[in-house]
């Protein structure tokens, strides 16, 4: 059953597939990061028309699923624009805009339970707004959000598989190659399963120990005002 | 040339308090051309009921609520003109809160010094030096690496002080400063004012504790919805205010305060 595990002829696709698998998450996850950064702040500070931007492209992104976005990214953006770009560029982008549609709402709700307080605390010394975002607000933010980004790495690892729809080769499209080389179906996925499984178990851990290490005593999701 | 720190002339301010539903918002006239000025070296101290418009006020002295009409001196700066730089100007001023709003991920030390580093743009061993030596003038350098949870609120208001005075700014802005701590916790951060005042501090402070005013304050203010209603030294307003208002007020805060 499971002979296709000690045959080196599979290994390249699941290699790959983890790869693609792991590269796409983590970039999605950082441009989301940043992404998601920006909008929260436009979406506190923004006038109506930037808010209303942000609503827009919020509700687009996790309103619709992602290989309906990938595919308007590899098929519909090149022929607007009239250019030809490389679909590995736009998938990479589709899942960072993708989870900064997302990490917007995780940010945003960390920022708002730490907001008006500190903010006036930070400009009573003489500091920016902006100051007081960077130095006060923001660093209290990302430790409150870090139990959120596990989340959303475990999300977004799983949501690769939509890449298949490109032809793009990530962990499940491995799977779906070696089920037609060996008709194994069921230990095929198990085995899938138990990668996508270490992996994933792997960064929770890792998100835990983070969280722990930068944890400051005070600086909690459910924080006494 | 101005005699004064600081001037607030004809300041308005109101806001609205949004109720559940639309017609049950309204519209608070916190303050209604208030007007006050400060030499170097006062101590005033307005107090006055609760809701009245007191916080307010001294929020749109330090600019972090902007009032609606009227102007605000800093020295000889008017910081209600246009396009002053208000940054700048809330670094010469020392704001003290009533809920202390100490910076949460910080430690008392990187509290007061944050601003110091920021704002100040002092290097690194200066900034920690003059950290310190405000945190030894509020007597509370033990709690240097502490962060504001680990804290009692009357150390945390104490590091909240440090933190308004490190940068040497030209007035102290207090609000209620023992009013949010446990009645045993008061005393402490009292007496950290009196110390201040000794050295000659230019502060407003806003605030109920009668014998610490009878104490150290030049004049008192009393306000009550929106404006000044009456000014004088203690003596007055703990012998035979003018106002009734003040009289009433006056009755029944130390009437309080004695039973306690």
């Amino acid at each position: 059953m499971f002979e296709f595990l000690f045959d080196p002829r599979y290994y390249p696709d699941i290699l790959q597939g983890l790869s693609l698998t792991i590269e796409i998450t983590v970039f999605g996850v950082a441009l989301g990061l940043l992404l998601g950064t920006l909008l929260a702040i436009g979406d506190i500070y923004g006038g109506k028309l930037v808010r209303g931007a942000i609503v827009v492209y919020v509700e687009f992104f996790r309103g619709s699923p992602l290989f309906v976005q990938l595919f308007i990214a590899v098929y519909t953006v090149p022929a607007i624009l009239n250019m030809r770009i490389d679909h590995y560029l736009l998938a990479f982008l589709v899942f960072g805009l993708n989870s900064a549609g997302y990490q917007k709402g995780y940010i945003k709700g960390a920022m708002q339970t730490i907001f008006d307080d500190q903010m006036a605390a930070g400009l009573s010394v003489g500091m920016s707004k902006l100051q007081t975002l960077r130095h006060v607000i923001m660093p209290q933010a990302y430790r409150i959000v870090i139990p959120s980004w596990t989340n959303e790495f475990c999300s977004l690892t799983k949501s690769t598989s939509a890449l298949g729809i490109l032809g793009f080769l990530d962990l499940t499209g491995a799977g779906i190659s070696i089920k037609g080389g060996t008709w194994e179906i069921f230990p095929v996925w198990l085995v899938i399963a138990a990668i996508y499984f270490v992996w994933i178990t792997s960064v929770t851990k890792i998100m835990d120990v983070i969280y722990e290490r930068k944890k400051i005593p005070g600086v909690e999701l459910s924080m006494q005002s | 040339m101005t005699d004064y720190v600081m001037e607030a002339k004809n300041v308005y301010k109101s806001y609205c308090i949004k109720g559940e539903e639309k017609k049950e918002s309204k519209v608070v006239e916190a303050v209604k051309d208030v007007s006050l000025q400060i030499r170097k070296g006062d101590i005033k101290l307005i107090f006055g009921p609760s809701g009245s418009g007191k916080s307010t006020f001294l929020r749109c002295m330090a600019m972090l609520d902007i009032p609606d009409k009227g102007e605000i001196y800093l020295g000889d700066e008017c910081l209600t003109a246009k396009g002053v730089d208000l940054n700048k100007a809330r670094a010469r001023i020392g704001f003290v809160f009533q809920h202390i709003y100490l910076f949460r991920h910080l430690t008392a030390l990187g509290n007061v010094e944050l601003a110091l580093r920021q704002v100040l743009k002092l290097p690194k061993t200066e900034a920690r030096k003059r950290a310190m030596d405000a945190l030894a003038e509020v007597k509370i350098t033990e709690c240097a690496n502490k962060y504001p949870s680990q804290m009692s609120g009357g150390q945390a208001q104490r590091v909240g002080i440090a933190r308004a005075i490190a940068r040497n700014p030209h007035i102290i802005l207090l609000d209620e400063p023992t009013s949010a701590l446990d009645p045993e916790l008061t005393g402490e951060v009292i007496d950290t004012l009196r110390d201040l005042a000794k050295e000659g501090t230019t502060m407003l402070i806003v605030s109920h504790e009668m014998p610490f005013a009878k104490e150290v304050a030049e004049e008192m203010i009393f306000y009550d919805e929106g404006h000044i209603v009456e000014t004088g030294p203690p003596s007055l307003f703990f012998n035979a205010p003018n106002t009734d208002r003040a009289k009433q007020f006056m009755t029944r805060i130390i009437n309080r305060t004695t039973r306690e």
